[in-house]
């Protein structure tokens, strides 16, 4: 069975809580049976700190600075959208450092509504100076992304989804602020960030059947972004699809789009959430197909540019 | 250390006001005898090294009343002349409310309300999971309480039993204003705090009450609520009115000056 990118969250903890004693992890009321293991080793050093996260946020500033570095976990939107001030003020403008760690990535609860969903999260995220954000979608890229950046002295966000692309990546291959040419191509680029990886590779695999040829770059680290790697491949290509499971606004496609606006005889489409709140229930992948966030969708675009 | 009275350090602090142009005069005058005491008996600091690893923590939750912190860290040397003639000038260092990555001495940027508590919080805990005896202190204002994170954190610490650190709530009645249901020492027993009701002009009150509190880091944390008066020394500026946030004019610069002579 593959192994979730949350429970291994729990093992990295496990794991780097026994090596480096300046970890604290900072739990709101969730999660106790994960990280009981290392509650157990590193009992000084876990806090089930109670349902308060503007001022589990507030805390873990402090913790940061009486020298030690703190991991605060708990539902996205109530971290990152309830909590916002604090990120704010306590870590940037004090220029702490911390890791936020969140689960609830976009409408991943689908059934809890839109009180549980955070759609919006980078774009709040990337209005905070010296913020970094990633989104580790598989066990091996958490583990590697936080090794390489939890002491990075800056606030950095891991976006935990609950679903994996199904992408095996080596160990080597991750590098936090890189992003990966996952399959070479030649006539369009498909941009994905997250479990969308797996929807990206799907829709190469069907457009290539009408002979289109797509170059898959995935990224897992959206600030600071490879745009270095982005850039490239859309000179070659000239069209770009960006798919991602945030809102249209503020997401990965804007910081795709301001950075290669300039390039000549540039097509470029958005597969997102629409600017708005996704009422619906169902599953996680009903949701996804009202959004629009499908490879059919990325296959009619494709047939549509060619 | 000069041996300012804190008539003195009222004075400076309405010049201060006078020569930036802005600030809050009865904020300060408020909590001034508190933070001056803190400063020359209790806090354990080195101005020239304000990271000292060994210092006792001050948090001035309740921003708007810097001055009275930056008179202090002037008196102490943490800040210099310079930076007292700069307050609220381009290029200072010195704002209307605390700047931590600027300000020496200055543990907390605050100034939106309701966050210096629950960061004493954190550092508190911190202390006590590296097994350090260093004191922690916020001071808070009436009005603050008003904010929920400040209930959040006072919830996490008295459950965490963090007896190294010490509130204290500069009960001036603002807060009374909007919301005159304000037993301030009932509701922090209620969350289960040891409370102490001291006079917060009065040096004798505030000392005796800090010499009896044993700072542990496995205790019961300690609030002292301080009856305080808004714009304490100078009549004309005490109270809840006009003078909150006010520059006097030349006049009434003379009398608030005769009034502290």
């Amino acid at each position: 069975m593959i192994k979730s990118t949350r429970q291994q969250f729990a093992d990295t903890m496990l794991a780097l809580g026994q090596l480096d004693k300046n970890i604290v992890v900072l739990v709101g009321d969730i999660g106790h049976g994960m990280f009981k293991p290392y509650a157990e080793v590193c009992s000084d050093r876990y806090y089930n700190i109670g349902i308060l996260e503007p001022t589990m946020i507030t805390i873990g500033a402090g913790l940061a600075a009486s020298g030690l570095c703190p991991v605060m976990h708990t539902i996205a939107p109530f971290m990152i959208e309830r909590g916002f001030e604090q990120l704010k003020l306590d870590f940037c403008y004090h220029q702490l450092p911390g890791n936020i760690v969140t689960v609830g990535s976009a409408f991943d609860y689908s059934n809890l509504g839109c009180t549980h969903h955070c759609y919006g999260d980078f774009a709040l995220l990337k209005t905070l100076p010296g913020t970094e954000i990633c989104f580790p979608s598989s066990a091996v890229e958490f583990d590697q992304l936080f090794r390489q950046s939890y002491k990075n002295k800056k606030l950095t966000v891991y976006r935990i989804a609950g679903s994996s692309h199904g992408h095996e990546f080596n160990t080597n291959d991750i590098i936090f602020g890189r992003g990966i040419c996952v399959r070479d191509g030649e006539d369009v680029t498909l941009i994905a960030t997250g479990p969308q990886l797996q929807t990206a590779l799907e829709a190469s695999d069907k457009i290539s059947n009408n002979g289109i040829s797509a170059e898959v770059i995935y990224i897992h680290t959206i600030r600071p972004l490879d745009l270095e790697v982005i850039r490239t491949s859309i000179e070659k290509t000239k069209k770009v699809i960006v798919i991602e499971e945030h809102m249209r606004s503020g997401g990965l496609g804007d910081d795709v789009l301001r950075d290669v606006y300039d390039i000549p005889g540039l097509k470029f489409h958005s597969i997102s959430i629409p600017d708005q709140f996704v009422t619906g229930y169902g599953t996680y992948k009903q949701l996804l197909s009202s959004c629009g966030i499908t490879s059919e969708a990325i296959v009619e675009i494709c047939e549509a540019w060619f | 250390m000069n041996e300012l009275t804190n008539k003195d350090l009222r004075r400076k602090i309405v010049d201060m006001v006078v020569t930036g142009g802005d600030g809050h005069i009865p904020s300060a005058f408020s909590i001034i005898d508190i933070v001056t005491l803190l400063y020359k008996k209790i806090l354990k600091f080195d101005a020239k090294n304000p990271e000292w690893l060994d210092r006792d923590y001050f948090i001035l939750s309740k921003g708007h009343g810097c001055l009275a912190l930056y008179v202090n860290l002037h008196r102490h040397g943490f800040i210099t002349d310079d930076d007292i003639a700069m307050f609220c000038k381009s290029g200072g260092i010195l704002g209307e409310h605390p700047d931590r990555t600027k300000v020496p001495g200055a543990e907390a940027s605050t100034g939106s309300l309701g966050h210096g508590l629950g960061f004493a919080v954190g550092i508190a805990i911190g202390l006590k999971i590296q097994n350090l005896n260093n004191k922690v202190f916020v001071l808070v204002g009436d009005g603050e309480c008003q904010e929920g994170t400040v209930w959040e954190s006072a919830n996490v610490a008295c459950n965490r039993k963090l007896g190294n650190l010490c509130v204290i709530v500069d009960w001036n009645q603002s807060g009374m204003q909007l919301m005159p249901f304000d037993d301030m020492p009932k509701k922090w027993a209620a969350f289960g705090w040891k409370v102490y009701l001291v006079d917060g002009h009065s040096d004798n009150d505030i000392l005796e009450v800090l010499n009896k509190i044993e700072f542990t880091t496995d205790g019961i944390p300690s609030v002292i609520v301080a009856n305080t008066i808004k714009g304490k020394g100078v009549p004309m500026l005490e109270g809840h009115g006009i003078w909150h946030h006010r520059i006097p004019n030349d006049q009434e610069y003379q009398k608030i000056m005769e009034v502290l002579r």
